[in-house]
């Protein structure tokens, strides 16, 4: 069944074009006068509906979706001194290129503008220290509970290749690969995928060793990230990831 | 309901004046952090947005039916307009145009809000609180004062009383909605400055927010003042573009102010410097564009705008008021945070600078403001009316655009923090020859080519201040010209040293290709010296007004006058007659050196409703110079007729100048995307986009073009949009800048989100 909120919440994307439209038709067969009543027809519509999705989020009624919610963060006055001097240094650099500033100059002023930035971003660290070990502790945790989740699956796989043996028809497009295969190299490419699209990917790279190459697009010459089967940039085919090499 | 349309439409500015109330609350309650709040805040801006663009339907709706029932339908209208005249009475007199005023604040507020997505949520309620007030502000104003929709108070007529004549021009549809984009375009920064302001986030972050929005404002109020400019050249029959009158110089005060603050906030950007210099100069930029609406409404003082006059400027006055508390309390308020953390190291720093010119800037507005406002200020201290005149200001101001354009030179030859003297005289060098040879050679030949770098000026005052400015005045030409060539060498220098450096690093790229990374890795920075190009241009155009020839003769049928190079044939007068007016021309053929140009015939109109006669001029563009000429009485029985002709030097380079402007303003525009992330079909779009809007620019100057050109064919010499021609106007290429705009702006500003893993 269709949400009706969601679909009052989308109205003002779809709603604009449509109703252009239609009075676009409208004038065309009609004339100016009934396409500017159907533009106003859909103004009112609109005010109208934006006016209740409002009242609707005002008083709870309507539940915020996850990008509306997301990110009450901004940018600290640090880290606009920081863009600010990073700025700075990237001018003084052209300034130099094109012969505006002596060298001593910029040495003097590039290492001033360095200190600062410096400063800045020791500030910046320990500002955010203890946040980033909250995150790395959740994510730690995350990880793990992923790969205990993981294991389950694994062992649901098994029981699910038993009862394929059940079953003459053989193995359906798209099913799992069980841990047997997995070590036994037997799996086919096409049920490979499919696993791999299935398997989170947190637990993917977790079973990625730090220093696992990391593919370079031969379209693009792009480097990618170490379990990417596509590039990043221009989409070109990577070749085997390192989980799938290994 | 359509029965009662002008009270269905009282209805909706009641419900905007509501739903901006709504909005405004919510948006307030929405700056504690919540984002519920902050999402209801959002829906309601566009919601107040919806109801705007209702009212202007609703009124289009009036205007295409012949809705005489509706008091300002009457007033703006007939049954013999055209349809896209009768669009256009949309902003022809005072309450439309509020209204219209309105509709463009809601488009900016919905495009800001939508824009605003997941940015800035600090301060995004405050923004949508500033923008709901000034809405309610004009909702209150519709209501109480100025209601669009507000009844006949006999019933409906028969017939409406049609559209000032004055206004039925192609510059006249196009001049007020590009003004006024320009003018309501300053809300969203003046938000932005209040937010910054109440949240106590005075850093770079709403600087960096406003920077393409103020860029954008600044572009369309070029483009207003520079229309305007068009209208009174061609309209008004002044025998210029610009004659210092009182509404022309309030709307170009926001401009110069916007220009200060366009070069001020690059040095909060990078020096962390005049922080409470950018505010005051956001909320004055703001407040002179009320201002420019109080003087137009007001009827302070007398002006060609007269036709706009009424007694709603009581309620500016308040508002304007209201604003200025505001902004100085908040100010004060943030005080301590808003000292600054650098200052000017050495004198010979692009920041000192910038912060002359800055003063410059707003030394030449506030110049132009307290000689606007003379009459009443003289009124008011000694009880006695002194008007100052176009010879006062064009005195006054000469020097002061000369300073101007100087520093317009300098900026880019000097670094950020320090120059040193080595480098110092590296820069200028190229510049300061090239301006010396432009300099000799205007001295040596600028006589013979019709030219002269000197021309004898009258003494202006008694005494010293008298003789200087004659002096100046004398040199200016000589001083314009060779200032203008410092500007260009200096761009010039610019480019190619940004180039050459590219070009040092990375070795394997062509001329061409180093020069568009150049521009495309610094748009702002070579976008802004385009722009410079383009304000010399327009200086050059300027400073033609000092070779300006201007006759004033009686001719009989036959007779011959001569006016610099062109020979001037008067063949007799020629009367055309339409359903709204009689058409008087006074037909005279044109020779140079001894080539017909055709035949240019300038003439009064005569409306059946209105009051004046209007003046028709007969005009030949060149990029050397115009001819212009205006008919003043003509004789039916002995057919003599007496016209003044105008020989106006280089005017041209001012319209053409303008365009390089705007297209300096659109490179400093263009979003930094990259086109791997739009994608080729981005690209396509984008590309249609630009190449819409450059068949725009072409089409603006083709439409001035055409009076040249069609002498042979036409009676007249008017452009073929304006009231001479019986066609409906042609919308066409309005219509494909703006979907060339939109093409391009989607396309560009669509980025691709990356889908959650």
């Amino acid at each position: 069944m269709i949400d009706s909120r969601r679909l009052l919440a989308l109205a003002p994307a779809w709603g604009v074009p449509l109703v252009v439209a239609t009075a676009l038709v409208v004038g065309a067969f009609c004339g100016l006068a009934p396409a500017l009543l159907t533009l106003a027809s859909g103004a009112l519509l609109g005010a109208v509906t934006l006016l209740w999705s409002s009242l609707g989020r005002l008083t709870g009624e309507s539940p915020l979706t996850l990008e509306e919610a997301v990110g009450l963060g901004a940018p600290s006055p640090e880290e606009e001194r920081k863009r600010s001097i990073l700025r700075a240094l990237k001018d003084l650099e052209y300034e130099r290129s094109v012969g505006k500033i002596s060298e001593e100059d910029f040495a003097e002023l590039s290492v001033r503008y360095r200190a600062e930035a410096k400063e800045l971003l020791r500030a910046l660290e320990e500002e955010l220290a203890p946040r980033r070990h909250e995150a790395e502790a959740r994510l730690a945790l995350r990880l793990k509970k992923d790969a205990s989740g993981s294991a389950g699956k694994k062992k649901k796989s098994l029981r699910s290749k038993n009862a394929a043996k059940t079953r003459p028809e053989g193995r359906r497009t798209g099913a799992a690969v069980t841990a047997e295969e997995w070590t036994d190299g037997t799996a086919t490419a096409e049920a490979v995928a499919a696993e791999t699209a299935d398997t989170d990917a947190d637990a993917s790279r977790e079973a990625l060793p730090a220093d696992a190459p990391r593919p370079t697009c031969p379209a693009c010459d792009t480097p990618n990230d170490a379990d990417a089967r596509f590039c990043k940039r221009c989409g070109a085919t990577l070749g085997a990831p390192a989980t799938e090499a290994k | 309901m359509w029965n009662s349309l002008p009270g269905f439409g009282t209805g909706v500015l009641y419900a905007v004046l509501v739903a901006a109330a709504y909005t405004f609350a919510v948006a307030v309650a929405a700056g504690r952090g919540q984002p519920r709040l902050l999402e209801s805040a959002r829906r309601g801006a566009y919601a107040t947005a919806a109801l705007v663009a209702l009212g202007v339907a609703i009124l289009a709706y009036a205007f295409v039916t012949h809705d005489f029932r509706v008091r300002y339908v009457t007033h703006y209208s007939d049954r013999s307009m055209p349809t896209s005249y009768l669009l256009t009475s949309l902003w022809g007199g005072q309450d439309g145009s509020l209204l219209w005023w309105s509709f463009l604040l809601s488009c900016y507020t919905t495009a800001c809000v939508f824009w605003l997505k997941g940015k800035y949520r600090q301060l995004q309620p405050y923004v949508i609180a500033t923008l709901m007030v000034i809405m309610g502000f004009f909702a209150i104003l519709m209501l109480f004062a100025a209601n669009p929709f507000e009844a006949n108070v006999s019933g409906a007529r028969l017939d409406g009383e049609g559209l000032n004549p004055l206004l039925q021009n192609y510059w006249m549809v196009i001049h007020p909605p590009c003004l006024y984009t320009g003018f309501v375009g300053c809300s969203v920064p003046f938000s932005f400055a209040i937010a910054a302001l109440v949240t106590g986030r005075l850093d770079n972050e709403w600087i960096i927010a406003v920077r393409k929005w103020m860029l954008f404002t600044w572009m369309f109020l070029s483009i207003g003042n520079v229309l305007g400019m068009a209208w009174a050249y061609e309209e008004l029959g002044w025998g210029g573009y610009w004659a210092w009158d009182p509404v022309e110089n309030a709307a170009c005060l926001p401009w110069f102010a916007a220009s200060a603050y366009v070069h001020s906030t690059m040095i909060q950007e990078r020096r962390g410097m005049l922080k409470i210099w950018n505010v005051v100069l956001i909320t004055i930029t703001f407040l002179l564009t009320i201002f420019g609406t109080f003087l137009t409404r007001a009827g302070l003082i007398s002006s060609v705008h007269a036709f706009a006059q009424s007694d709603i400027g009581i309620f500016f006055l308040w508002f304007m008021a209201l604003i200025a508390a505001t902004s100085i309390g908040l100010i004060v308020w943030r005080l301590p945070q808003l000292r600054s953390r650098g200052q000017i190291e050495a004198v010979l720093s692009r920041e000192a600078a910038f912060v002359v010119n800055n003063w410059l800037l707003m030394g030449i507005a506030s110049f132009i403001l307290v000689a606007t406002i003379f009459p009443r200020i003289s009124e008011w201290l000694w009880n006695e009316t002194i008007t100052v005149g176009p010879p006062f200001f064009n005195r006054w101001i000469a020097p002061l655009g000369l300073m101007l354009l100087f520093l317009m030179g300098l900026g880019p030859l000097f670094g950020w923090r320090k120059t040193s003297g080595v480098s110092l005289r590296r820069a200028f060098a190229f510049p300061t020859s090239v301006a010396a040879v432009v300099a000799v050679l205007h001295l040596s030949f600028g006589r013979k080519l019709g030219f002269p770098a000197l021309v004898p000026e009258d003494a202006f005052y008694p005494g010293i201040a008298g003789i200087i400015l004659q002096k100046i005045g004398s040199v200016a030409p000589l001083a314009t010209i060779t200032l203008v060539a410092f500007n260009f060498a200096v761009i010039a220098q610019e480019f190619f040293r940004g180039t050459s450096a590219r070009r040092k690093k990375y070795g394997d790229e062509g001329v061409f290709t180093a020069l568009f990374h150049t521009v495309e890795k610094s748009r702002r920075r070579y976008g802004g010296y385009i722009v410079h190009i383009g304000v010399g241009l327009m200086f050059m155009g300027f400073c033609g007004r000092a070779w300006e020839i201007e006759h004033e003769a009686t001719l009989s049928p036959g007779q011959v006058h001569q006016i610099g190079e062109y020979t001037l044939t008067y063949r007799g007068p020629r009367m055309e007659v339409d359903p709204a007016k009689r058409m008087i021309f006074a037909d005279l053929d044109v020779e140079r050196d001894g080539k017909s140009l055709g035949r240019v015939s300038p003439a009064r109109f005569i409306y059946t409703k209105g009051s004046q006669p209007t003046t028709e001029i007969g005009l030949l563009r060149g990029f050397r110079d115009d001819l212009y000429m205006v008919v003043g009485n003509m004789d039916p029985q002995t057919k003599k007729a007496t016209l003044r002709f105008h020989v106006n030097p280089l005017v041209s380079w001012v319209w053409v100048g303008v365009l390089v402007l705007l297209s300096g303003a659109g490179v400093s525009l263009w979003p930094e995307v990259k086109l791997r992330e739009v994608g080729v079909w981005g690209l396509v779009r984008a590309s249609v986009g630009a190449a819409t809007s450059v068949m725009f620019a072409i089409m603006l100057s083709a439409s001035s073009a055409r009076a040249t050109t069609g002498q042979e064919r036409a009676p007249s010499t008017r452009p073929s949009f304006g009231a001479t021609d019986p066609r409906p106007l042609d919308f066409t290429p309005v219509v494909a800048l703006g979907v060339g705009a939109a093409v391009a702006g989607t396309s560009l500003f669509r980025r691709r989100t990356p889908r959650p893993r």
